[in-house]
């Protein structure tokens, strides 16, 4: 399977101390990886330098085969976007194509149909011409996976996917995830352990370090070797540490 | 605007004096430079003030406004154009402001605090330093559309211009920045580079529209119409477009009713897009409420005559 990004001892930070350590870690083609690890662990900031948003203290990022513009698509974590922002659905989609489109090319009939085709393939069409403050939280997410996927990336990573949408459209999001997989690498940030080993074919914890495993199930006493510890916080769920056998529970009691 | 008034009133003295206005502009030149000077003001305004609006950076803006002070007292000082010091003061503040809170532990709005009031302490104290009485003081702080100089008017000219250009060809990025800017980042857009063009853009809007409106009153050409056309539109581009329709309008009533009532002409404008602020803010309530009602009766008929559990599926808003 053909390598698509690489780290090679890379560190990473803000300040001196870096919060990620020697971290060497490789993307393939359909890898479909379950990031898991304590708050603080350092899954944003590893999210940051695979998206190139953050520049490695040391160590070399290295992306092969990169298609102009559409390396990776993103999805992030709805907090950290203003939704009463007078932007439209359709141009959220669009905003997808900036580095295809590049900085003076606008955008053209194709394109809005392409907006509109990724919106009725997660069934929102009809919310086009609405503002991010109208929507739900589901509603703006599926918008958000549409922007994700609108250049068609060859990796795409989610943070915390599950946590804003409802629990029919979760299992509806893993399905098309797994469909995704066909086409592109998946990575996938989520505290949600039972979900995760029963989708993901691989695991990469990460607290400080990163340590790979091979496989999408793992034991508690694998996750305590790997000094990945699973503080899972949820709000009134029972957390579930216990990753045996393909246990798939998806039973979240939040809104 | 003149249909609107008449309609209004019927008082005849009201009708003489929109005929003096309107034969006024077409016989004084302040008059009708007033006029000009609207229009550009408020297509200028418009469209940074939507963006301000949008990104939620009025409280940034009235900290650029109020440490451009200090340029037009240093510019009294050293005799030269109060103007270009203030260019020079509210452009430095603006791209201050950002890499103080970027690269320190001065938070965004503390550093907007501490810039503000240095530039009014500098502004006074180099004032109070000039010797002899500062003539034009006034209309700094309180702005005078009446007395617009022809400078002025290019330096609007330009302005106007060049915004417009600059919103037209980078709309879109604009606007994907300002909604989600890590996003834009990971798409290798400019984001550094459009925020800090547009800060600027920002800083010299606002101290071109000081000679408009004042140091005190030019944060409303930024955001009252903006607010306003942020009720009725929910997209940045018709935004844009609204906002400069009702700061024009307000201003040409603002003007007329200054005229006809002999008060001052920035503060009128001002009232008067406040009043256009509460009339789309009391009208949009009124035609929700009535929607609301409507809905709420044709609920009623499908359940009493024809037994569908249907109901009315108007929007939420």
């Amino acid at each position: 399977m053909k390598l698509l990004l690489q780290l090679t001892n890379v560190s990473a930070g803000y300040g001196d101390e870096p919060v990620l350590k020697d971290i060497n870690f490789s993307v393939h083609e359909q890898d479909y990886i379950g990031i898991i690890g304590p708050n603080g662990g350092g899954k944003t900031t590893l999210i940051k330098i695979l998206l190139g948003l953050l520049k490695p203290l040391s160590g070399q990022v290295t992306r092969y085969e990169e298609a102009r513009g559409s390396f990776a698509g993103y999805l992030p974590q709805q907090s950290q976007i203003d939704t009463r922002f007078p932007i439209t659905v359709r141009d959220i989609v669009l905003s997808g194509l900036m580095s295809a489109k590049g900085k003076f090319r606008s955008y053209n009939g194709d394109d809005r149909l392409m907006a509109e085709m990724m919106l009725e393939k997660m069934g929102i069409s009809h919310l086009a011409n609405r503002t991010a403050r109208e929507l739900s939280g589901g509603q703006l997410q599926r918008v958000f996976i549409s922007r994700a996927l609108i250049s068609s990336p060859k990796i795409l990573i989610l943070d915390e996917p599950g946590t804003y949408v409802d629990n029919r459209f979760e299992s509806d999001l893993y399905k098309l995830l797994e469909e995704l997989n066909h086409k592109m690498a998946i990575l996938m940030v989520t505290h949600d352990v039972g979900t995760i080993s029963y989708y993901v074919k691989t695991i990469a914890c990460v607290n400080t370090y990163l340590h790979y495993h091979q496989s999408n199930i793992i034991t508690e006493e694998q996750l305590e070797a790997y000094n990945c510890p699973l503080q899972i916080i949820t709000h009134g769920d029972v957390p579930h540490t216990v990753l045996q056998k393909h246990e798939h529970t998806h039973d979240h009691s939040h809104d | 605007m003149f249909r609107i008034q008449c309609c209004k009133s019927t008082n005849i003295h009201t009708i003489t004096a929109m005929i003096d206005f309107f034969s006024g502009i077409i016989e004084y030149e302040f008059l009708r430079n007033a006029i000009f000077a609207a229009l550009l003001a408020s297509i200028s305004c418009g469209i940074i003030g939507s963006y301000i609006v949008a990104r939620r950076m009025v409280f940034i803006s009235g900290g650029i406004t109020h440490a451009s002070f200090g340029g037009i007292g240093l510019g009294y000082f050293l005799g030269i154009n109060p103007l270009i010091g203030a260019i020079i003061f509210s452009v430095l503040s603006a791209l201050g402001i950002r890499t103080f809170s970027k690269r320190s532990e001065i938070r965004e709005d503390s550093a907007i605090g501490i810039l503000w009031s240095l530039g009014m302490a500098v502004g006074i104290i180099f004032i109070f330093l000039t010797p002899g009485y500062a003539p034009n003081l006034m209309t700094y702080l309180f702005g005078s559309i009446l007395t617009v100089t022809n400078f002025d008017l290019y330096l609007m000219i330009g302005l106007a211009v060049f915004t417009g250009l600059f919103f037209f060809i980078f709309y879109r990025l604009i606007l994907f920045i300002s909604f989600d800017e890590e996003y834009a980042r990971s798409h290798n857009a400019p984001v550094e580079t459009i925020n800090y063009l547009l800060l600027a853009l920002i800083a010299l809007a606002i101290v071109i529209h000081i000679r408009v409106a004042g140091i005190i009153l030019v944060i409303s050409y930024l955001t009252i119409p903006q607010s306003a056309a942020n009720l009725m539109a929910n997209d940045l581009r018709k935004i844009i477009f609204l906002s400069i329709f009702l700061s024009f309008a307000g201003s040409v009533l603002g003007l007329i009713a200054s005229y006809y009532l002999n008060i001052p002409s920035g503060a009128t404008i001002i009232f008067v897009f406040i009043l256009i602020f509460a009339i789309v803010r009391i009208s949009k309530t009124v035609s929700a409420y009535l929607k609301k009602k409507k809905i709420g009766k044709s609920a009623f008929r499908f359940t009493s005559y024809k037994r569908t559990p249907q109901t009315g599926s108007g929007p939420k808003s």
